[in-house]
């Protein structure tokens, strides 16, 4: 068993991961469930980051996606607590047009990534942490402190968003 | 060794999910999920790119730690606008959410 | 690939290893959990003046054992209206990050999983993970109890976590690397962090509480209020699966403790000899591992239960304004005097002494305007009363 083939196979199980969670998450009828499954395509997203070599990336994204993010969205499928639709999911004016929209496009674009017949090497692991850090605070710096305060811009919209009125 | 194009190819199949799922459904909170799967697409986009020719570009990485914070605005200030839209009205379904068409 | 030892094929032994590493990092957990079990019954025992268990084996030894038997033993429990599979995956996605962050836990020099050049942010990415078991046991459990429980949960997970990560980050600004291997040698002799960053090892010891679910912030499962909280519909080895985690995350926070603050595995003997160092380092390891857990169990014989808006003022108002300011001053002093330690742990012990003394000062500062606000509102009606 070489390394290759390690890699094939579990490159192989993680597209079927993503795709199939992916798939869940837009035709699970259960809100809860499609949290969930969106969970498990984002520790799947984390593992290909981990495959192409890129181990503090996929750390933050398990951090920052299934840590924070899908509980936030937990939290807001709880306090929306939902009735059932009156009218059926699927065949609404808006699937003939979306599939219409996605599926030459989707087609299209995936042949076309094909195209990159550029093979990934894998690279030795710890090898990018170091050249991260340098450049988010050297070249990127002044992006990073204007994300900061996006950040912080976001944080109060929610909370003057969400705050009842003082009665 | 995996070709680049396969990564490419996952990514465009996740953003074409997403896209599909925004135009389906019309829970006001699976439509943030699946705008969160579109910005995990390009992140697995920007990542598999940075390692082109086998050599680190970290610059990639650099774009998905922005997406990172952008995606974490978008979520808290979605899920926010849902929260009040829900007190005012108890759905969020987005259809019928129509007090300001015309 | 490394190449086996008697000869094996590397790729079957890269196979062996891994079963190996889960099978003790299992024995590990589970054995750790039956032992703090008996530690903490019988220290809380000798605190309120009890005996705590004696009867089943020599000084009662055997009585976790015993009740672990119980558990696995008892009928397995689903209430109907329960969420089926978010029931069944709750424990399992509590557990999992809990068991993998045993992976870069340095035990001593060559004794550990994986020296991953990230391995604190693999752990903090671990800790990040329990908040969705939980947040899911209190929803699928269809039970109000466990619902306020679990998003009580939510929010003081999430919000601990950031104190935490930020305490974290001035230790690797000192060390400069993430390494668990490299923070540990960092520590040479007697010089441990503990004496460079002692506020930032406070701040991080109350969010290891507080990451936990420990007294005194134990509000997600608060038996007085909230019936046991996400945990009320569990029973069974689901539930004991949701303790043994508990007792793997405080073995966890306690060796990030031993491992930055107190040089981890260093101690008298460790270098001396290449086959009995590892062994002693492995119990100086150990021996400070559990002087915190013990000190974790020491804190909740003492102290009472926090109030929810109590619990996320202390977070917001008090521990991270805390925390920023030590990294900025750390930061900065690092920055002025690169080559000495020496005045980042003058900086750190004067604010470590501000921040104890600020402590009780705002807290009669609040009584008294709380006192104040009583007074206007009772005078009217005591001057109607006296008249």
């Amino acid at each position: 068993m070489s390394f290759d083939i390690l890699q094939s196979v579990l490159f192989a199980l993680l597209t079927v991961g993503i795709v199939g969670a992916a798939a869940g998450v837009v035709l699970m009828k259960r809100i809860t469930g499609s949290a969930l499954l969106m969970a498990f395509a984002f520790l799947c997203n984390a593992g290909m980051f981990l495959l192409l070599g890129a181990e503090t990336v996929a750390a933050f994204q398990v951090l920052i996606y299934v840590g924070a993010i899908t509980v936030l969205i937990l939290y807001g499928v709880m306090f929306t607590p939902q009735q059932d639709r009156r009218y059926g999911l699927f065949f609404q004016t808006q699937t003939p047009w979306a599939a219409l929209l996605v599926a030459p496009i989707g087609i299209f674009v995936a042949f076309f990534a094909f195209s990159f017949a550029d093979p990934g090497k894998a690279l030795p692991g710890g090898g990018d942490l170091v050249p991260l850090a340098t450049s988010v605070f050297g070249d990127f710096a002044f992006p990073f402190e204007v994300a900061s305060v996006l950040l912080l811009a976001a944080m109060i919209g929610a909370i003057v968003l969400v705050k009842r009125d003082e009665e | 060794m995996i070709p680049l194009g396969a990564f490419i190819a996952v990514s465009a199949v996740l953003f074409f999910i997403g896209v599909a799922g925004v135009l389906v459904r019309r829970n006001a909170v699976v439509i943030l999920m699946c705008v969160e799967l579109m910005l995990n697409a390009t992140n697995l986009a920007l990542v598999a790119f940075s390692r082109k020719a086998g050599m680190i570009d970290e610059r990639g990485s650099v774009f998905v730690v922005f997406v990172f914070v952008v995606a974490a605005a978008e979520v808290a200030v979605g899920l926010a606008i849902v929260l009040s839209l829900y007190r005012n009205r108890p759905t969020v379904d987005v259809d019928e959410v129509h007090a300001m068409k015309g | 690939m490394v190449p086996g030892p008697f000869g094996l094929d590397p790729a079957l032994w890269a196979v062996l290893r891994l079963v190996i590493a889960i099978l003790l990092a299992v024995g590990l957990v589970f054995n750790g959990a039956l032992a703090q079990i008996y530690l903490e019954r019988k220290m809380q025992a000798i605190i309120q003046d009890r005996v705590g268990p004696i009867h089943t084996g020599p000084w009662g030894l055997l009585q976790t054992f015993a009740d672990a038997i119980k558990l696995l033993g008892k009928e397995d429990i689903r209430a109907r209206l329960t969420d089926r599979w978010f029931f069944l995956a709750a424990p399992a996605i509590v557990f999992a990050p809990m068991l993998a962050s045993y992976v870069v836990i340095p035990f001593a020099p060559g004794i550990m999983g994986a020296d991953l050049s990230i391995g604190l942010l693999y752990l903090t990415t671990l800790g990040s993970m329990t908040v969705l078991g939980i947040v899911i046991a209190g929803w699928a459990s269809n039970n109000k109890y466990s619902l306020i429980g679990g998003l009580r949960s939510a929010g003081q997970l999430i919000s601990y976590e950031v104190p935490q990560i930020l305490s974290l980050v001035t230790v690797v600004l000192l060390v400069g690397s993430l390494s668990m291997t490299k923070i540990v040698e960092s520590q040479q002799g007697v010089l441990v962090n503990l004496l460079f960053l002692p506020l930032a090892f406070v701040t991080y010891f109350i969010a290891g509480l507080a990451e936990t679910n420990r007294n005194p912030f134990d509000l997600p499962e608060a038996e007085s209020e909230l019936v046991a909280g996400f945990l009320t519909e569990y029973s069974g080895m689901r539930w004991g699966l949701f303790f043994v985690a508990e007792y793997g995350e405080i073995t966890v926070v306690s060796s990030i403790l031993t491992a930055l603050w107190l040089g981890g595995w260093s101690g008298p003997g460790v270098d001396a000899h290449p086959l009995v160092g590892p062994v002693l380092g492995v119990l100086w390891f150990t021996l400070k591992t559990y002087f915190f857990v013990l000190v974790f169990m020491w804190i909740r014989a003492t102290l009472p239960r926090f109030r929810i808006d109590q619990l996320m003022s202390l977070c917001w108002k008090f521990l991270i304004p805390v925390t920023l300011t030590n990294l900025l001053v750390t930061a900065s002093l690092l920055l002025a005097f690169p080559e000495t330690k020496v005045p980042v742990a003058i900086a750190n012990w004067l604010m470590l002494f501000a921040f104890m003394a600020a402590v009780p000062y705002f807290q009669r500062r609040r009584l008294a305007s709380l006192r104040e606000r009583l007074e206007t509102r009772r005078a009217p009606a005591l001057a109607e009363r006296t008249s």
